[in-house]
């Protein structure tokens, strides 16, 4: 076997690879980037992201779905419309009051001011949760609450939606043109539904850096996310969707923000530090200090637009800003796989 | 009462899209409802592959070839096993099988929930039963084993374009193809995980169908597509062992006319299962090969397998 020769070889190595890396995780794991030429156990080297595999619209009954793989996790997304009729909402609805206003071009309220944001989340208009116990890895097995793992994802997942204004609120609304009354009004634009996007994450293989993996496949459905044409049917005071599918109307996503997420490996008594991109199970059980950086590109500028970081203070700012051209390359790469 | 542990939709519910051509005397859009193209004996081309999952012992992924519009099934299985019980547990001669299926919230027509309902819980017990039967349980005293079912994308009762229709023909077609699937996919993932069973176990459903316009033609159908057909009279799931000629499972629901009795009908569905192990058998030859190189070469390449029941 190759493991046998090589523990032949490296004389430092007297067990073979898996047991080594088992009863002794952490040298192991420092053994491998001390060399040289720094190497992980996986092959990688330290900067190294594994390259996503993307197939969207796998699912049926969802108006978006996406599958993502990087390395050995594997996510499913599907994105569902379901319709809020503006009646059920309590307190009534945001008056909208655009006079002539059609709908499809954001004229004045399209540009995502923070009130767009509040009343997406005031109304609830995006509901990310994510899966994790499905037996993805031998701890996360159905038949208990959502651990606290998921939680976190699931609310760090809803407020990266929110800040990123990923969604436009006016891809949301269902209008309904009211016609003038006898007394000579003007035609008014009457909020009477909107859509409500139920994102179902479903983390079919977890081997670590959950977070990049869903929200790559959550972007990657709601990019090709096309809800039906919806409109009030006064007969039967209803939202009717059109059958036909060209009608369709495809979300307009506010940019394109793609995250990246980094470990920080302590050696031993200081010897060293290795920032590790996209860290894998093993990995991520080793380290205390997580950074996640959400940049998107815009024209060839890069924009920050999250930066999430916790459990310890080796990342400052010098670091950070190779972190930041790191998930610039990821971002390239990304885009490339989805297209569009 | 609102699941705390997880984001809620708004607290008034939402209701899924209602489509036009489903309330209006003439819609604008006719869609045609779905037709059978194979033959009566012909199955769903099937997909299936394991170590899906590196993490656990032993997955697979199953997903039925598509037809036209309509959907697929697609299932994955994990197996965490056999592993000791914890220190609680008490002692166990026999290995400790426990089986999940959950549907995923987008997998059907109308939005499921995160936390398993009746069906899904009957679906598992079904399949316990189905496994029991082939599994060594006492080489593995004090141990346990969990097989989690997910299934992306289940198989619909009616086809969802005749809302009116679908109400009159009762519940539960769909989820009889979901078991079969699920035999089968648990099946390989239990082998994957290399746990010693008496034979390999697939699942295999028959029904009797109603076909044409208006006269009433009865038909039997191997593994049918419950929306491709305008009524399901009967339908029968089996869990099968081909080369010992044992049946773990038998699940029959319906009204088979005097024409068609319900021994024919389990016959059908055992011939169903039967066509299906030489997928499974091809799948489980293909994870062999991977892991073991030079075996490849001794036994030679992999085939296709034609499907005939």
């Amino acid at each position: 076997m190759a493991t046998t020769s090589k523990s032949q070889t490296q004389p430092t190595l007297t067990f073979p690879r898996p047991i080594f890396a088992a009863l002794q995780p952490h040298a192991f794991l420092h053994a491998h980037l001390s060399k040289p030429a720094p190497a992980r156990p996986s092959g990688r080297s330290p900067q190294d992201f594994r390259p996503p595999v993307v197939n969207t619209g796998g699912l049926t009954h969802c108006h978006g779905s996406a599958v993502v793989r990087c390395g050995d996790s594997a996510v499913v997304v599907g994105v569902r419309g379901e319709v809020l009729m503006a009646g059920d909402v309590a307190g009534g609805v945001r008056e909208v009051g655009l006079k002539g206003y059609d709908g499809r071009i954001d004229s004045k309220d399209g540009d995502g001011d923070g009130d767009e944001v509040k009343e997406i989340e005031d109304l609830r208009l995006l509901v990310p949760n994510i899966e994790l116990a499905t037996g993805s890895t031998p701890t996360n097995l159905p038949g208990n609450p959502p651990s606290a793992l998921a939680q976190n994802l699931a609310a760090r997942l809803l407020r990266l939606l929110l800040t990123t204004r990923l969604i436009r609120l006016t891809d949301l609304r269902i209008l309904y043109p009211r016609p003038p009354d006898e007394e000579g009004g003007e035609h008014t634009m009457e909020v009477v539904a909107y859509w409500t996007l139920y994102i179902d994450v479903l983390v079919i293989s977890l081997d670590g850096n959950a977070f990049d993996a869903a929200w790559l496949a959550l972007l990657a459905a709601l990019k090709y996310t096309a809800l039906p044409r919806a409109y009030w049917e006064p007969d039967f005071k209803t939202v009717l969707c059109d059958d036909d599918r060209n009608a369709d109307r495809k979300l307009r996503l506010r940019g394109f923000p793609v995250p990246a997420s980094f470990a920080v490996f302590e050696g031993r008594e200081g010897e060293g530090v290795w920032v590790l991109a996209d860290p894998d199970a093993g990995e991520e059980g080793l380290c205390r200090e997580l950074v996640t950086v959400v940049v998107d590109l815009d024209d060839g500028r890069t924009v920050v637009r999250r930066v999430e970081k916790r459990g310890g203070g080796i990342v400052g700012r010098g670091e950070m800003r190779e972190l930041v051209s790191l998930a610039e390359g990821r971002w390239r790469g990304f885009r490339e796989v989805v297209g569009g | 009462m609102t699941d705390r542990r997880r984001i809620n939709g708004p607290p008034s519910g939402t209701q899924t899209p209602i489509f036009a051509s489903t309330l209006k005397q003439t819609p604008t859009v006719r869609l045609s409802p779905p037709t059978r193209t194979r033959e009566p004996t012909e199955l769903r081309k099937i997909f299936l592959k394991t170590g899906l999952v590196p993490s656990s012992s032993g997955s697979a992924y199953l997903e039925l070839q598509h037809s036209s519009q309509l959907t697929s099934l697609k299932i994955t299985c994990t197996a965490h096993g056999p592993r000791p019980l914890p220190r609680s547990a008490p002692f166990s001669p026999q290995l400790v099988l426990s089986t999940t299926v959950k549907f995923a919230p987008f997998a059907s027509r109308v939005r499921r929930g995160y936390v398993r309902d009746s069906a899904e819980r009957d679906l598992a017990v079904h399949l316990e039963t189905a496994l029991r039967g082939v599994v060594l349980g006492d080489r593995w005293p004090k141990s346990g084993c969990d097989v989690v079912v997910t299934v992306l994308e289940g198989e619909e009762d009616a086809w969802w374009g005749d809302v009116a229709g679908a109400r009159e023909r009762g519940e539960g077609w769909g989820l009889m193809c979901v078991l079969a699937g699920c035999i089968t996919v648990a099946s390989a993932a239990i082998m994957d995980a290399g746990i010693d069973c008496v034979d390999l176990i697939t699942g295999g459903v028959a029904a009797v169908v109603e076909e044409g316009g208006g006269k009433r033609g009865e038909v039997m159908v191997l593994d049918p597509c419950p929306a491709e057909h305008r009524n399901v009279l009967a339908a029968c799931v089996v869990g099968y062992l081909a080369s010992r000629d044992e049946i773990t499972e038998v699940w029959m629901k319906g009204n088979a006319s005097a024409a068609i009795s319900a021994e024919e009908l389990i016959e059908k569905a055992v011939g169903a299962a039967a066509a299906t192990k030489a997928v499974l058998e091809e799948a489980i030859k293909e994870a062999a090969f991977v892991k073991f190189p030079e075996l490849a070469k001794s036994r030679g390449g992999l085939n296709d397998i034609d499907m005939n029941g």
